[in-house]
């Protein structure tokens, strides 16, 4: 049963990204199925379930890395089913991913640079006449990669290696680096594992920053149910890869299917 | 100690991205800059000609393969296949009467496209496998060239190198070849250091680190795999050409066989993966260091008196200098490059060492 499918399925002019009736198979196994979600612009929006129950997989669905078998995908009213990675990041989608993907060898600045790379045109030519075709716009770059690290209060490691940074850190680098694309569509997977009451504190302030002054949609991944009752709009709530609630975050929390699914519910 | 970052500040971006952010470190460049220049003038023309122009060459080549190895991750087994295309296409395209600037441009042109085809089996494979295919694409480049006469130059397989001319001026005298090498080198140094601050050169780490976060960044992996081949394959063609031009003479199939491709590889890696000073040691130390040994060799034996056979003199060097890149690999497996970049770092805080990360 689903509570408040109407709250989950009310598109409106409003919509950033549309998901319907999104399956993915691996072989046999169907890793989630039937899924429907719609993320109004400017919303944070939950994604729930225990392990396994199909989150990073819907997310790989929508960002063209495992296209989904059957369903569509929509951002802002264009179809990007099946679209490859690359190019939903064009579209004006970024995400941070579950275990980190920042390129160790490299400093925080230029792993914050490299998430600009949707806005430049790197070449052969431009790095080779580098003073004459390159510098203006590597330094217009910079400046706006300076006011995310502003931000995110990332000024004192800008130029140190990501290799040894403590993963808070490595988390917000992240951050910072999906946000200086510009994003219209934020999907963050897990971006709060590990981190302690404190940090997770950080974190939630920042995307609510993020959204308030860059009016970023997110799709967040948590596990952390308070940080979801904080911050989300509306959520949903996965398991086995099917939809078992969505709505308000207070109401989903409560509803026993959610219960049942994370902790075990009452036998009997 | 001398390399000092106080009283270094940089107050806006562009002086934020200098090519070298250290004094000391671009005091050095400019020094060796002079020291190249002035060299005809101060080195005499046998070791100008028989140890300083190769060592120019061969790093401007093993640069092009660093691109490749070190910045996009990519093994490549198959460079001498390379450069030997853009050897024999400049010289046949100088015979045919181009001017030797269009003719080294299409020798650079030429090696692309062929080396972009070793980018297709990148697209494909990874790791050992792609070492393997390019290795295969080696032995096919070397099959070709010694199977038809109309590419290495009829039956005796030698091609003889027209007389190398540059902006008019026929270039035959040894400080002229060397100017020639030094030019070039520093030519792909520079593009080299512009592509560690450019967006090229962090898309193409990017693509090596993880090509799964560069695609939701937006890059586009087969599209760099492919520009980092035939970016890599324009130096290697180029340098090939100035090596036959300006150092053999006459372009022969095996100057560019398989244990050519190995040596390259094994500058890249002694040198240091994705560093550029790097390949200027690498490079000197597996061309220079064997003759260097065999000299040390022949004087000691002298001095203390002792015969020694001529074959056993010739397997020395080879022996001590394989043992040296064991050493140094061991002690530093990011190569000659990374244990220059510790000395300097060491130095940066001396005699504070508690300041160091």
């Amino acid at each position: 049963m689903m509570t408040n499918k109407q709250t989950a399925n009310s598109a409106g002019d409003g919509a950033i990204l549309e998901c319907s009736g999104i399956e993915r198979r691996f072989g046999g196994i169907v890793a989630v199925t039937g899924v429907d979600l719609v993320i109004q612009q400017g919303e944070i929006f939950g994604l729930v379930g225990p392990n396994g129950s199909g989150k990073t997989t819907l997310t790989n669905a929508i960002t063209g890395f495992y296209p989904p078998n059957v369903g569509t995908v929509r951002l802002a009213g264009k179809d990007i089913t099946g679209t490859a990675p690359h190019k939903v990041a064009t579209l004006g989608v970024a995400r941070t991913f579950q275990n980190l993907a920042l390129f160790n060898g490299m400093s925080v600045l230029d792993n914050i640079l490299l998430g600009r790379h949707i806005h430049m045109k790197p070449g052969v030519m431009r790095t080779a006449l580098y003073w004459l075709a390159a510098q203006r716009e590597e330094i217009e770059n910079r400046k706006i990669v300076e006011e995310v690290i502003e931000f995110l209060q990332l000024e004192s490691i800008r130029h140190e290696l990501v290799d040894g940074l403590p993963i808070g850190l490595k988390k917000r680098v992240e951050l910072a680096r999906a946000l200086v694309a510009e994003p219209q569509m934020l999907i963050l997977d897990e971006p709060m594992a590990g981190m302690n009451q404190e940090e997770k504190g950080y974190m939630s302030r920042f995307i609510l920053d993020a959204r308030a002054e860059r009016g970023v949609s997110v799709l967040l991944i948590e596990h952390h149910m308070d940080v979801i009752t904080g911050i989300c709009d509306r959520m949903l709530a996965l398991n086995y890869g099917e939809m078992i609630a969505s709505g308000i975050p207070k109401e989903v929390v409560k509803d026993p299917r959610v219960i049942e699914a994370y902790i075990g519910g009452s036998h009997g | 100690m001398f390399y000092r970052l106080s009283g270094v500040h940089h107050a806006d971006y562009i002086s934020d991205s200098r090519m070298f952010k250290v004094p000391a470190d671009r005091n050095l460049a400019v020094f060796f800059l002079i020291i190249g220049v002035a060299a005809p003038f101060i080195i005499p023309s046998l070791y100008l000609n028989s140890y300083m122009l190769p060592w120019l060459i061969w790093t401007a080549a093993a640069l092009g393969l660093n691109l490749v190895t070190g910045w996009a991750g990519q093994l490549h087994l198959g460079y001498a296949a390379v450069m030997a295309v853009g050897a024999y296409s400049a010289i046949h395209a100088a015979k045919f009467g181009v001017p030797w600037e269009f003719a080294l441009i299409i020798g650079g042109l030429a090696s692309s496209v062929i080396g972009s085809l070793f980018a297709f089996a990148a697209l494909r494979v990874k790791g050992l496998y792609l070492a393997l295919t390019t290795l295969a694409m080696q032995f096919v480049m070397d099959w070709v060239l010694t199977h038809s006469p109309a590419i290495s130059g009829g039956s005796h397989a030698s091609l003889q190198s027209p007389t190398l001319a540059l902006l008019g001026q026929d270039i035959t005298s040894d400080a002229g070849y060397y100017y020639v090498a030094f030019g070039w080198c520093v030519l792909v140094t520079i593009f080299m250091l512009n592509l560690k601050r450019t967006g090229l050169g962090r898309a193409l780490v990017a693509v090596r680190e993880k090509d799964f976060a560069a695609a939701i960044l937006g890059v586009n992996s087969f599209y760099y795999k492919i520009l980092a081949f035939a970016t890599s394959s324009f130096i290697a063609g180029v340098s090939g050409a100035l090596l036959v031009a300006t150092f053999f003479f006459l372009a022969a199939p095996e100057q560019f066989s398989v244990n050519v491709s190995i040596q390259v590889l094994a500058m890249v890696i002694v040198g240091g993966l994705g560093s550029i000073i790097g390949s200027y040691f690498g490079v000197a130390l597996i061309l220079l260091v064997p003759g260097l040994v065999n000299g040390l060799v022949a004087a000691g034996s002298e001095a203390i008196g002792m015969q020694i056979n001529v074959e056993t003199l010739a397997h020395i060097p080879n022996a001590v200098y394989g043992a040296l890149i064991v050493v140094i690999l061991l002690i530093e497996p990011l190569g000659l490059g990374k244990l220059y970049g510790n000395i300097r770092e060491y130095l940066m805080v001396w005699p504070f060492d508690q300041l160091r990360k």
